[in-house]
């Protein structure tokens, strides 16, 4: 990425969503239990596919889930359902 | 440690796969040893979960933009510092500083 | 049972990530591989970090030549006797500009930023366009910025591509020798620590 050519620098802040904080929170979480490095969740990100179309903390939470199921801690079944029921109950978008 | 700050060096232009801690605009380039960062374990197996061991010499190494970029717009004397690991550099050509 | 968190609300249109960490983090809970206080210590570990540590970091320097010393060769005590606790593996290393050098601070591999001290990073230090752009065309950067560096100043980009995090040790503006230490650390501003400026004066 460095040296590619690049636009105009978007000097707009959005404000921060929860779900960002928590996912920032959960990844310095697990990585203070030891479950995930830094380096691992780096590596994670740089193999998403998605990389370009996702935002930053999309892709944290993307490289987090593929980690935690790469290490069988979690499914993306259950994952897939639990989310799926989080979102009825919000009402859907 | 196989370098001392002053040295010349390359950054080896290895086209390695996987999680790599050197960026691609730095790979073949020229550079010096600015100074000795200390010995960490290496990134690249931390990353798959390896315990990375033994550790590895990181440097900050300096290069002269004008080296780095064709068209790069500013003085002769505008640097840049990375962080690189010793086993992405060899000894470069020329004198050490 | 995703306790004390806020959430969002329903229907508004969102990422499609949001479900899915707070599903993450219901399982994580349920499972007992987290627990609700570790989550929320957390999140308060990175709302309690800011700009204006780094500020308060710099104004002590500028008043005291010993502090300044202990900031450029051991940034993480100097910051330890402010109080701010780094708590955090990395490196980090203060660059100070100085008549002859203005230093910038990016990360293209990841956006690597000095977060145990100064919080999150903006967004645009994450942007595509810095990322690529401050390495090779640091000045055209700055000076979106508004800030060009006078005749002579050499500008130095330090791309952090392993686990050192950096931090601008800017200059203090002329016209501030009577300032007070708080006075001066309001002039600091996270723009200045990154180096896509300098402070205000």
């Amino acid at each position: 990425m460095g040296g590619s050519p690049g636009g105009p620098i978007d000097r707009d802040q959005h404000e921060f969503e929860d779900w960002e904080r928590l996912a920032d929170a959960i990844n310095a979480a697990l990585g203070g239990k030891g479950l995930q490095t830094t380096d691992q969740h780096r590596r994670a990100i740089e193999g998403l596919e998605e990389y370009r179309d996702l935002s930053y903390y999309e892709r944290w939470a993307a490289a987090t889930e593929k980690l935690l199921i790469e290490k069988g801690i979690l499914t993306s079944d259950e994952i897939d359902e639990r989310a799926a029921e989080i979102e009825s109950r919000w009402g859907g978008l | 440690m196989t370098f001392e700050p002053g040295d010349s060096v390359r950054v080896l232009p290895s086209e390695k796969p996987g999680h790599v801690r050197t960026p691609g605009y730095l790979k073949g380039k020229a550079g010096w040893i600015e100074s000795l960062i200390g010995e960490f374990p290496n990134p690249e197996e931390l990353a798959y979960g390896h315990s990375g061991l033994p550790e590895r010499p990181l440097y900050k190494v300096g290069f002269r933009q004008a080296d780095l970029w064709d068209d790069y717009e500013g003085p002769a004397e505008d640097y840049l510092y990375a962080d690189v690991y010793e086993h992405w550099l060899e000894p470069g050509e020329g004198e050490s500083a | 049972m995703s306790g004390h968190h806020q959430h969002e609300e329903a229907g508004r249109a969102t990422s499609p990530y949001a479900a899915r960490i707070r599903a993450i983090e219901a399982l994580l809970l349920d499972k007992g591989v987290l627990t609700e206080p570790e989550v929320q210590d957390s999140i308060t570990y990175m709302e309690t970090r800011s700009p204006a540590n780094g500020a308060k970091l710099v104004a002590r320097a500028w008043m005291d030549e010993g502090f300044e010393g202990l900031l450029l060769s051991d940034a993480k005590a100097a910051a330890l006797q402010l109080g701010i606790d780094p708590e955090h593996p990395a490196e980090f290393i203060v660059v100070k500009n100085t008549p002859g050098v203005h230093n910038l601070i990016v990360c293209t591999l990841c956006s690597c930023y000095p977060r145990a001290i100064l919080g999150r990073p903006p967004d645009w230090y994450k942007s595509f366009e810095y990322r690529s752009r401050a390495v090779r065309e640091p000045r055209a950067v700055m000076r979106e910025f508004g800030f060009e560096p006078p005749e002579g100043v050499e500008v130095i980009v330090h791309d952090s591509t392993a686990d050192v995090r950096y931090m601008v040790l800017p200059m203090r503006p002329p016209g501030t020798g009577d300032m007070g230490e708080d006075e001066l650390a309001h002039l600091v501003t996270r723009d200045s620590l990154v180096g896509v400026n300098v402070p205000r004066s």
